[in-house]
């Protein structure tokens, strides 16, 4: 801060004021963010079982051990993948609700909010009830795939690694549509109504509309709700850790 | 009917169904808290027989749970409180001063807003073990207010560049001190702002895992969430009272979205946007 001070003269009132008001802020930020950032960036080149007062500078072999790692390989790729579908899918499923909701007469904040409920829950919570819903004895999802007569189609949704990346995919869909609906929402609601009237008339249909009109005038939309779900995909952490590890031994897999 | 009513109801049908199944999980949550673990393993589906609330009873009795929530309660309160103390005054200084320092204490400022908690956790743990904060609430404090300042400083600046400077001017020539030219009159102009920041974190906060895991002891309660957490483990045959529990922390999450719900809305929206 000794710096900070000496910098402006000019505006005699401003800065004692601007430092008391700055400074809360930025020693928190600077110790509990900064600090630890700056150190874990220092301790990937040492080698540091954690606890001891032994640090020793090892240079990059940390990375080229990761490079190898066939684990973390794994768990690249499932990130990977997981992102890239997770991103597409939210965005069409959110998007969906959104054309939905702005075009529906009755009862539309109800949906809203409805559609936004699991947006509420947190990743724990809600891994735990589609692990209770997709268990393979008890879950409600086999039970009805019985009751519909589907029973060949029952499995262990989230056992067996082949499912177990498709249950979590639409599990996290079902979680996070509804933030993103609402931002899509917003982007729809600032769309003048005289335009697709205009279109209409000229003998639009609905996909031409939604092609050459709406979706084009979404654009800023689409841009932030990507991004944010790109974000969000690639931290994605307790869900999952209760869906693949909450009572049950085999962890997806591919 | 003529063409327009028909497609009105075909949309709200299929809304509708949609909504069925988006509020299934929930509902069958909140369902199941009241049912005994021996009807749940029966029919999962069926209705409960009856108001069973011998888990909630367990639960907040037998168990650290009431703990918990008083834990959720504070760590939330708290935070929230610090940083919508702090951050729009930093944001606020840095607006207004608008001087090469503050320009890049706001730059270093967003440069934390891309670095993700996992990655500094660990020697942010030593660094509060050192402190003598290891185990108290206010650890998870400290690193959520922390953690907001980036995001909440880019919220409050954008949004600060939409008041006039003419009533803070006023008001000095009035007499009035920086400080109570900031609180008295910017403050509460910012009301929009703070609602986004406050929903948007309490959220976050009420339903972190992560951090309230790492941060507070083991051995003694943690936050709801961690405390779920644990259950799904040490109760992974007494469904009922895992329902019991989620419905605990689902239940005030639902009603103060539908209280405040046209700030939720609101405060996603600017959110995203700003962000």
């Amino acid at each position: 801060m000794a710096k900070t001070t000496a910098a402006p003269k000019k505006k005699r009132k401003w800065p004692i004021f601007a430092i008391l008001f700055i400074l809360p802020s930025f020693v928190l930020y600077t110790s509990f963010v900064i600090v630890p950032t700056v150190s874990s960036m220092y301790l990937s080149f040492t080698s540091w079982d954690g606890v001891s007062p032994d640090i020793r500078f090892i240079g990059l072999s940390n990375f080229q051990e990761m490079l190898r790692s066939e684990r973390v390989h794994n768990a690249l790729r499932n990130t990977l993948i997981l992102s890239v579908v997770l991103v597409l899918l939210e965005n069409v499923a959110a998007l969906a609700l959104a054309m939905l909701v702005d075009q529906v007469r009755w009862m539309r904040n109800l949906f809203r909010s409805v559609f936004y409920f699991p947006v509420l829950l947190s990743g724990v919570v809600m891994g735990f009830i589609w692990t209770i819903i997709l268990n393979y004895n008890f879950g409600v999802f086999n039970q009805l795939l019985d009751m519909l007569g589907l029973a060949a189609a029952k499995a262990d949704w989230l056992g067996d690694p082949d499912f177990a990346m498709l249950s979590i995919i639409l599990s996290t869909v079902w979680k996070s549509a509804g933030y993103y609906m609402i931002i899509y929402l917003a982007g729809l609601q600032g769309i003048p109504q005289e335009l697709s009237e205009a279109a209409s008339i000229d003998g639009a249909g609905r996909m031409q509309q939604f092609r050459h009109i709406t979706f084009p005038l979404l654009a800023g939309s689409v841009t932030v709700c990507m991004v944010l779900s790109m974000i969000n995909s690639l931290k994605i952490f307790d869900q999952i850790a209760v869906m693949t590890d909450g009572g049950r031994a085999s962890r997806p897999k591919r | 009917m003529n063409k327009a009513t028909v497609n009105d109801i075909v949309i709200f049908i299929a809304t509708l169904l949609l909504a069925i199944v988006f509020f299934f999980p929930i509902f069958f949550n909140l369902m199941s808290a009241f049912k005994s673990n021996a009807e749940i393993m029966r029919d999962a589906i069926a209705f409960p027989e009856g108001f069973y609330l011998d888990s909630f009873n367990y639960l907040l009795t037998e168990t650290d749970y009431p703990a918990a929530i008083v834990n959720s309660l504070i760590l939330t309160a708290v935070s929230i409180a610090l940083m919508i103390v702090f951050i729009p005054m930093a944001a606020y200084a840095i607006e207004r001063t608008n001087a090469k320092w503050t320009n890049f204490i706001f730059l270093f400022f967003l440069s934390g807003m891309m670095v993700p908690f996992q990655s500094y956790m660990i020697p942010l743990f030593k660094e509060m073990k050192m402190l003598g904060l290891y185990g108290t609430l206010a650890a998870p404090i400290l690193i959520y207010v922390s953690g907001a300042v980036g995001f909440g400083c880019l919220l409050y600046t954008s949004f600060l560049k939409g008041i006039p400077r003419e009533i803070e001017e006023s008001a000095a020539m009035d007499g009035c001190s920086r400080f109570v030219t900031f609180w008295r009159i910017v403050f509460p102009l910012l009301g929009p702002c703070t609602a986004s920041l406050v929903v948007l974190n309490g959220l976050g906060i009420w339903n972190d895992f992560l951090m309230p895991m790492l941060v507070l002891p083991s051995g003694k309660p943690k936050t709801m969430i961690v405390e779920i957490f644990y259950y799904v483990g040490e109760f992974s045959s007494r469904w009922d009272m895992i329902f019991a529990g989620t419905a605990m922390s689902i239940v005030p999450v639902l009603i103060v979205f539908l209280l405040l719900q046209k700030y939720f809305v609101k405060g996603i929206s600017t959110g995203a946007i700003k962000g």
